[in-house]
């Protein structure tokens, strides 16, 4: 990492990264090909049925995306992990706490997930991400200038491990 | 290891020459590089794919409304996500 950020700042790129690549493999687990789509592996938990304190989560995230994605209701990926209150509270209560303003801003940090969505081929990610931005203000050119830095590192990416080349960038002494 | 040798920009002539030194005046303003870094030696054996890379690193990476930061840590992030180690 380079241009200034600091060890926090990086730290959470790395939380951000991960959580990402983590709910990708999820959603497509669970075969959730598109966020329209009321279809997956397992179907989605009523939340007007859900006992607490899924219940309870579930009206918190529908809240959420009122105000992220312009639409009051959980979206599918959280509906379907409410089967299991452990597995969604942990995640997201993680998501919250890593994809809110830090060192770096929720909507870095939401652009840097989308990119990372891209790079993994995570359709679902991509629509999830790709509507809470567009809510936030980006535009199509936003999302493609986002694209546009996914395609070209993954060609470096792919000619750095293809060449083997060792690292040149060193930390900050 | 790296697989192949890589260029030695003292030692590039023409095109090349004239793309590594743009690449080290771009690497020395944004994070204070010293040399032209590893990845752009590499490509200095195929003249043509060095240009088509560094014309693309121009206009995806220097160009547009987000700042080096922004396009930085999505970079960085997809590096992550495609297991690069570089």
């Amino acid at each position: 990492m380079r241009l200034g950020v600091d060890a926090v700042g990086v730290t959470e790129l790395m939380g951000v990264t991960e959580h990402t690549r983590a709910l990708a493999t999820a959603a497509a687990g669970l075969l959730l090909d598109s966020l329209e789509s009321e279809r997956a592996l397992v179907a989605p938990l009523d939340p007007d049925k859900a006992e607490d304190p899924v219940g309870a989560l579930l009206d918190e995230i529908a809240v959420w995306a009122e105000a992220a994605m312009g639409c009051r209701v959980a979206p599918m990926l959280w509906r379907v992990l409410a089967h299991n209150p452990h597995y969604i509270e942990a995640t997201w209560r993680k998501d919250r706490a890593l994809m809110s303003d830090g060192a770096l801003s929720a909507r870095d940090k939401r652009r840097t997930a989308l990119g990372v969505a891209m790079a993994v081929r995570g359709r679902y990610l991509i629509e999830y991400t790709a509507a809470i931005l567009r809510h936030a203000g980006d535009t199509d050119r936003d999302l493609i200038e986002i694209l546009g830095v996914v395609d070209h590192y993954t060609t470096l990416n792919t000619l750095s491990e293809g060449m083997q080349i060792e690292s040149d960038i060193r930390p900050p002494a | 290891m790296t697989t192949i040798r890589m260029v030695d920009p003292a030692a590039a002539t023409g095109p090349t020459k004239e793309i590594f030194d743009a690449v080290l005046r771009r690497e020395t303003g944004v994070f204070g590089a010293t040399s032209v870094s590893n990845i752009w030696r590499c490509m200095g054996h195929s003249p043509a794919l060095l240009e088509a890379n560094w014309n693309r690193s121009r206009a995806l990476m220097q160009r547009g409304r987000f700042s080096p930061l922004q396009r930085e840590l999505i970079a960085t992030a997809v590096s992550i996500g495609n297991a690069c180690t570089y």
